[in-house]
């Protein structure tokens, strides 16, 4: 298998875009990327485009966004292709860029995921993002992404004697990253004193889903990011001087039951840790070996959870570690250095490739003042797809 | 002759699927059983569509939620769901009736309207106190 790395990354801001169109903010993204990689002129190089999108068709009204954002950015005639894998979409994209490259079928690829999301209303956006859900046995009911979380969240509470409190810290703990990031979209710091200690608490921060609060829970973003692909045995690595390329070390995927009801334990994330073993094994690393990491927190209680499903913390002991400082910037195992999705957002189709955006950031010390990572050697981002029915994880390493 | 059978009104049910090789029970019903390999035919014609066996009653509630952010179609100020299991070992999520639910109560799965749509009523689980 040839390796693979990462040689341009680019990344719109996340929040309300409602003003531009779907493809607009995948094309800025995109040429982004072009220049970070130092190829705008000769874009041509690229023999393949993946893009990332859950909802074009149905809330933005339109079909065919590969072709249209090839066409958008001059990069005729490369290859276009749209996949769509729920919540996950992006690190998909990436996978199947890798694994075009690792064949030996292309050497240059480009991956943009996007999603505009906040062109509908509240209301409509979470029935949309509920069509993921069984239809029959689910979505009928009116379940939620945020309902199967919730319910995740008690049974996780009553088995490891998790508090609000505790989740409230994780929040802290990402919106300080996602302070200093200029792509969050929510780039304000909250303390534990106004979500959860203070008096004027429960208004700020009141239930959504309960256990989880307003807090606890991912904003609903638009946004784009890309990345710049190529083999590193390719004789256009000569073209990507600019920036020192990072490698795709590890890549892994696994899928669960469709019906959250239907797994024996509903507190085992068992397509976490699959997919996470195979990323670990393909980079020949353990758990210990990776310097920081990107967890899909569309709920906090999804990165504790997923911090220990892939051999970070025991079981039921990640709540310890955010109480330790273990997981901020400074610490042992900086989790979510981006903000996360918590604060940075959630634009579906683009979070999986912002993930490993800030993967590449970090390896290349080119993070913002604040939220740099001490020398690190290996990141790893876990995208987690629907209720966790389909998880991808990338684990990028320093050349 | 006039089949006067299909104006008769039933009970609205909500039902597991019997694997007709290994008698394995589902919910929601999968197109091949995890037992035995099974293919299932919803139609009938190449395979059987299996043995519909209606599924409620006495269940254990395993979790709960109290959603306030509703998608589109539900017009409420919040609604509760649960997951259940039931006698036979099959488990549901459903809507919860019950305003102060407590993991391991024992409740009651009836189906009733989950949600209504123009031209349809949507039928599912609805977990209760026992009577």
């Amino acid at each position: 298998m040839r390796k693979v790395a990462i040689v341009g990354i680019g990344h719109t801001v996340f929040g309300n875009l409602s003003e531009f169109e779907l493809v607009d903010i995948m094309s800025f993204a995109s040429g982004n990327a072009l220049e970070d990689a130092g190829i705008l002129k000769d874009r041509k190089i690229i023999e393949q485009v993946f893009v990332a999108n859950v909802g074009g068709g149905i809330i933005n009204h339109q079909t065919g966004i590969a072709s249209s954002l090839v066409s958008r950015i001059d990069l005729e005639p490369a290859m276009a292709e749209l996949v769509e894998n729920g919540p996950a979409s992006g690190s998909s994209a990436v996978k199947a860029g890798f694994a075009a490259i690792a064949s030996g079928m292309v050497d240059v690829v480009m991956v943009t995921g996007g999603e505009l999301m906040r062109t509908v209303t509240g209301w409509k956006g979470t029935d949309f993002v509920a069509m993921l859900t069984h239809p029959e046995a689910e979505y009928n009911y009116g379940l939620t992404l945020p309902a199967f979380a919730g319910m995740f969240t008690r049974l996780y509470m009553k088995k490891y004697g998790l508090t609000e409190r505790d989740l409230a810290m994780v929040a802290v703990k990402d919106h300080e990253n996602g302070a200093k990031n200029p792509y969050s979209h929510v780039e304000i710091p909250c303390t534990l004193d106004a979500i959860h200690d203070g008096e004027n608490a429960n208004v700020v921060n009141p239930y959504i889903a309960e256990p989880i609060r307003l807090y606890g829970a991912c904003p609903v973003s638009d946004g784009a990011a890309t990345l710049i692909l190529c083999a590193s045995d390719s004789p256009k690595m000569k073209f990507f001087t600019k920036k020192e390329p990072v490698l795709i070390t590890g890549m892994g995927a696994a899928t669960d039951t469709h019906c959250v009801h239907n797994r024996k334990d509903p507190l085992e994330l068992t397509a976490v840790r699959l997919s996470a073993e195979k990323a670990l094994e393909m980079a020949g690393l353990s758990p210990e070996d990776i310097s920081f990491a990107e967890l899909h927190d569309a709920f906090v209680i999804l990165e504790l959870a997923i911090s220990e499903e892939v051999g970070f913390f025991e079981k039921g002991k990640a709540k310890e570690a955010i109480k330790e400082g273990v997981t901020r910037i400074d610490g042992r195992l900086p989790i979510n250095t981006s903000g996360g999705l918590k604060s940075k957002g959630h634009p579906l189709g683009a979070t999986g490739v912002s993930q490993i955006f800030e993967l590449v950031k970090q390896l290349r010390g080119e993070a913002e003042e604040g939220r740099q990572v001490k020398d690190p050697e290996h990141g790893m981002a876990v995208n987690f797809g629907g209720f966790g029915n389909n998880v991808v994880t990338t684990i990028c390493s320093k050349e | 002759m006039v089949d006067f059978s299909v104006y008769e009104l039933k009970e609205p049910e909500v039902y597991a699927y019997k694997c007709p090789d290994c008698g394995a029970l589902y919910y929601p019903v999968p197109m091949i059983c995890k037992k035995c390999s099974a293919r299932r035919d919803p139609s009938g014609v190449i395979f059987s569509s299996w043995e519909q066996v209606p599924l409620g009653g006495k269940c254990k509630l395993l979790t709960w939620t109290r959603v306030y952010a509703l998608p589109e179609g539900f017009d409420v100020k919040y609604l509760l769901f649960g997951i259940v299991e039931f006698e036979n070992g099959l488990r549901a999520s459903g809507r919860l009736l019950v305003d102060d639910p407590r993991i391991g109560m024992e409740l009651d799965g009836k189906v009733g309207i989950v949600k209504e749509v123009v031209g349809e009523d949507i039928y599912g689980f609805m977990f209760d106190l026992p009577d």
